[in-house]
């Protein structure tokens, strides 16, 4: 019985590991807008658990893809989750074919405050960095938010977790 | 008219300068994994709190030594589009208030409904009054005399954000404030003064009376890098019991506006606020009630902070100094204006962010007025402040 319970139990997190339906939505209307395409595939790129064990990021829910269209590659998409104060955000990277960061978007924000950093113009900062780039610094390189300051340091973070992972999984020769 | 030239001067020199703001993540928080992400995401409760302890020294004078205020922050998720959040306050110790408590329901990305005790976007202070969020141990002086923070009502309204364009935007219809009670005799007894204008008449939420609807606003702009600009207005009628309403100058007209900007660049800081408060029907309501309630009501600072740690270094050490001018008697109707109220604080002194979330504070104030004698103590602070 108990057996029973902990491979229901295993079934039900694993399952809820994927991404919901509704931010996946919106990751699609994003890169369908950026491509300018209507048509598109998500190819999801599996990373070994062992590797995933190793990067900060997250790749154990189907959240790293390549997109194509029409046969032709576009480029590598990643869906990631930050914390800020109280709460998780989601967020959508677009990379094009050598891993250089051409998008991001906050997708959901669940908190009162720091909700600025789905600012288009403030995430711009990220275009153009890629895995070969140096640590992002907070206040340095990456510019901060009045009233944001928390939010601004956890996306910071976060894209440096993922240009890190990421060079990882190249290094492995993964892609 | 020349004053306001001078602060929009002021502030147009100090942008090169830059905002203070501060790092309240704990580190490890940042990191989370797929299974803490399930525990944590979109429900569950947030446990938080904030405080201060300060010292005030007066010069030749008795010193004081309080723990100002205590908040604990309560929130919970119930799913991903519905939260209630609450701040319970303890002041002084031993008086007990809620500062906030409200339901955040999101109808869209980007935007909510909300309802309940709320908090009066108006300046920086009254919003982000966490003590680790400003320099000094007390807050500005506007921010307490001429914005009454902390200032929150119980009302409904909006908050969104506009990302392609950085602009963040509230609206709320809230109760008002209170101007006067009855005194049992026919007469009414007034709650707003000369000294601190607006201040007393804050209701918090305590069965609160309600009579008409006020109006609050405020606009964030953050699309130029380091700076954020804020713009806020405030419109309504005070409130008054319905057996003293009908006595001419139980209640006033008040329009208030605020305009708001922080910067920031590497080590430098800068953040200044103006508000401006026209009141309507204040020689009735002096009348009624023998109070010396100014017609206007004005006040700005202007601040300057560097960090003397490098910018890479986990703690930081902010020197800072502040300059305000305020005056609850900007103008008079039927009153003469009392210039003990049209105050100067020039403010300088040291942060020190231990940790993100703990700061130690130490300054001094050069406290000024307008009377002959500009007879106001200066004093020494120190502070001890948390939050997370």
């Amino acid at each position: 019985m108990i057996k029973y319970f902990l491979i229901f139990s295993i079934l039900i997190i694993n399952s809820s590991f994927s991404i919901p339906a509704g931010i996946v939505k919106k990751a699609d209307k994003v890169i369908a807008k950026f491509y300018d395409v209507e048509n598109f595939k998500k190819e999801v790129i599996r990373i070994p658990q062992e590797i995933n064990e190793l990067t900060k990021s997250e790749f154990g829910d189907e959240n790293f893809f390549k997109i194509t269209s029409e046969n032709t590659f576009l480029g590598y998409g990643y869906i990631g989750s930050g914390r800020s104060k109280a709460a998780t955000f989601d967020y959508l990277v677009l990379f094009d074919s050598e891993l250089v960061i051409t998008k991001s978007k906050v997708l959901v924000y669940r908190e009162e405050y720091g909700g600025e950093i789905s600012s288009k113009r403030w995430l711009k900062q990220f275009d153009g960095k890629s895995t070969k780039s140096d640590e992002l610094r907070y206040n340095e390189d990456i510019i901060p938010i009045s009233g944001a300051t928390i939010s601004v340091r956890a996306m910071t973070q976060s894209m440096n977790d993922l240009l890190k992972s990421l060079a990882l999984i190249e290094q492995k020769n993964i892609l | 008219m020349k004053k306001i030239i001078f602060f929009v001067a002021v502030m147009g020199i100090s942008s090169s300068f830059a905002q203070n703001i501060n790092d309240t993540i704990p580190e490890d928080s940042r990191y989370v994994n797929s299974a803490q992400r399930l525990l944590s995401q979109n429900q569950g409760i947030t446990l938080g709190a904030y405080g201060e302890i300060t010292y005030n020294q007066p010069e030749s004078d008795n010193g004081e030594l309080d723990i100002q205020r205590m908040v604990v922050l309560l929130g919970y998720n119930f799913n991903n589009k519905v939260q209630f959040i609450s701040e319970i306050e303890f002041e002084h110790v031993e008086e007990v208030f809620v500062e906030q408590a409200f339901i955040n329901y999101s109808v869209a990305d980007n935007v909510s409904l909300r309802g309940g005790l709320m908090l009066v976007p108006m300046g920086i202070v009254n919003e982000y009054h966490e003590p680790t969020t400003f320099n000094g141990t007390e807050r500005p002086a506007i921010d307490g005399n001429i914005v009454p923070t902390t200032w929150r009502e119980i009302g409904v309204g909006v908050s969104g954000r506009i990302p392609a364009v950085s602009l963040g935007y509230q609206a709320y219809i809230f109760n008002g404030f209170k101007s006067t009670v009855s005194d049992n005799e026919g007469g009414a007894i007034g709650l707003l003064k000369g000294s601190n204008g607006l201040r007393g008449g804050r209701q918090k939420g305590i069965q609160s009376t309600v009579d008409s609807p006020t109006l609050s606003t405020k606009l964030d702009y953050y699309g130029l890098p380091g700076l954020r600009i804020g713009l806020a207005g405030y419109f309504g009628k005070t409130q008054a019991e319905d057996e003293i309403e009908s006595l001419e100058g139980s209640t006033i007209g008040i329009s208030m506006i605020g305009l708001d900007a922080r910067y920031r660049y590497k080590k430098f800081s800068a953040r200044g606020s103006f508000i401006y408060a026209s009141l309507d029907d204040t020689k009735a309501y002096n009348d009624l009630t023998g109070k010396d309630l100014g017609s206007a009501l004005r006040g700005y600072y202007v601040e300057a902070a560097y960090n003397l740690l490098a910018t890479s270094a986990k703690q930081k050490l902010v020197a800072f100094t502040r300059y305000e001018n305020y005056d609850t008697h900007d103008k008079t109707d039927g009153i003469p204006s009392n210039d003990a109220y049209n105050r100067t604080d020039i403010t300088t002194g040291l942060s020190y962010h231990i940790a993100p979330g703990v700061v130690v504070k130490g300054d001094y104030q050069f406290r000024d007025n307008k009377t002959e004698d500009g007879n106001v103590k200066n004093r020494l602070n120190f502070g001890i402040g948390v939050w997370f």
